[in-house]
């Protein structure tokens, strides 16, 4: 049995403390990206990117593992809520994704002289990109709700295996893009001192922004949700 | 009589094998869709291309995957198509032996498939099999790991429109690790590289527990 009404998503009253808060953080860590770290000694600016790319792909994961557990919480729970979070960090896991390839993609040409090429990382991040696209996908052919959730759960349970295979996929095949600088096997992060604050800076407006969408997003799921339970009713 | 889990997957196997005995609609439709997927991949390639030992193990287990949904699809077609499928819904136990039945069923048809495609291609190519053995285990564990996630997504995808389209948009992406090492391992068979083929057989190995047991534990929830 469907609950018919939503409990209050707590974030929600920290709605504008987030996006205000979101905007603090890119605000700094755009300034410590672009004028307070030093400059590569063998990438010269290029490498800057890194600042977007990484954060990016940190986001990606988070989103999707985010889906991941309310996806169980509704397969556990039958709250709506939960699929409301997991519709919202789908989409938001769906658009970081797709600006982490092309951001990974613009610091290519310079470095690797592509703007794409067949390496496990890239690959297998596309791949993810596409499962996820197939479970928005999956979504939008339904207009029973349980059913929709249940479908979706599903799928969001069994996609995120995609995620360790992306992360290790460097070190698992012979790959041009450089292994794992911070989340590592081997102990401390190999980047310098004041490039791994201005990246942990940046790692965290970036993730202040990630939560700052999903309230927001969340808030329109869970008013759809409501407006057709009460139209139903 | 009381019947335990695997009595009742070994009868949905068998009652879908039965099926496909009387009405190999299925199992025809994949082998003529294999075949002919070998012949043409092999002549947009060219003779060269196509013999090398990577691009004949990718063109061959590509192919094996387009079979395995067609050979899912129609599986499920016929159940939809009686309505025998509620009936095993409501039976205690019913949908793990639904899922666990299906897996065995495809994958003994998608065998089946796999000999007649692989033979084909041995014969038209000319590929010269340096670890015949190797080339078996990993063809066996390949036909394995297959089934578990396309049974699962067909499932998910069951009473939805443009099922046909669904199939391939979500398995795919998630058999891409399977058909990576399907296709490498194979073609380190066909080179004699031993150890290699045997990783490669081994990752199949866990790929196929791993969506197996996920499958039975999740499908409860998938089906409708």
């Amino acid at each position: 049995m469907i609950e018919t009404t939503a409990a209050p998503f707590p974030t929600i009253r920290v709605r504008p403390w987030l996006g205000r808060l979101a905007i603090v953080g890119s605000v700094i860590a755009t300034f410590m990206a672009l004028v307070w770290a030093p400059t590569d000694a063998v990438q010269g600016d290029v490498y800057r990117i890194l600042y977007v790319h990484v954060p990016l792909a940190w986001l990606a994961y988070l989103a999707f593992f985010v889906v991941f557990l309310a996806s169980l919480g509704w397969l556990w729970t039958k709250r709506p809520w939960f699929d409301a979070l997991a519709v919202a960090s789908a989409e938001i896991g769906v658009l970081f994704t797709g600006m982490f390839i092309v951001a990974g993609s613009i610091w290519a040409k310079p470095t690797w002289g592509v703007w794409w090429t067949w390496d496990p990382r890239l690959v297998t991040t596309a791949v993810m990109f596409m499962m996820y696209v197939g479970y928005l996908l999956l979504r939008s052919l339904s207009n029973d709700f349980s059913r929709r959730a249940t479908r979706a759960a599903v799928l969001g349970v069994i996609a995120v295996i995609d995620i360790p295979i992306v992360h290790l996929s460097v070190l698992w095949m012979n790959s041009l893009h450089q292994l794992p600088t911070v989340i590592r096997a081997g102990g401390s992060p190999s980047i310098d001192a004041s490039m791994g604050v201005t990246l942990l800076v940046s790692v965290i407006a970036f993730t202040l922004v990630y939560f700052a969408f999903l309230a927001e997003r969340m808030s329109i799921e869970l008013d759809r949700q409501r407006r057709m339970l009460e139209a139903r009713s | 009589m009381k019947v335990n889990a695997l009595d009742r997957a070994l009868l949905v196997a068998a009652r879908e094998l039965a099926a496909e005995r009387r009405h190999p609609d299925g199992l025809v439709a994949a082998l003529t869709f294999t075949g002919l997927l070998v012949l043409m991949e092999s002549l947009a390639f060219g003779p060269g291309q196509a013999r090398q030992p990577g691009v004949a193990s990718a063109l061959f287990w590509i192919a094996i995957l387009f079979a395995a949904t067609l050979v899912a699809t129609r599986s499920f077609d016929r159940e939809l198509e009686d309505d025998a499928i509620d009936a095993i819904l409501v039976l205690d136990g019913g949908r793990e032996a639904l899922y666990a039945g299906k897996v065995v069923a495809i994958a003994i048809v998608l065998a089946v498939v796999a000999l007649a495609a692989g033979a084909l291609s041995l014969l038209l190519l000319d590929l010269d099999v340096a670890l015949a053995g190797h080339l078996v285990l990993v063809g066996v564990l390949g036909i394995i790991a297959l089934p578990p996630v396309i049974v699962l997504t067909t499932l998910l995808v069951l009473r939805v429109r443009a099922r046909v389209a669904m199939v391939p948009i979500l398995s795919f992406p998630i058999l891409i690790p399977q058909l990576v090492a399907c296709t490498q391992g194979a073609s380190a068979a066909l080179t004699g590289d031993a150890p290699v083929a045997l990783g490669w057989a081994g990752i199949l190995a866990a790929f196929a527990l791993v969506y197996g047991v996920l499958g039975l534990t999740i499908v409860p929830a998938a089906i409708e």
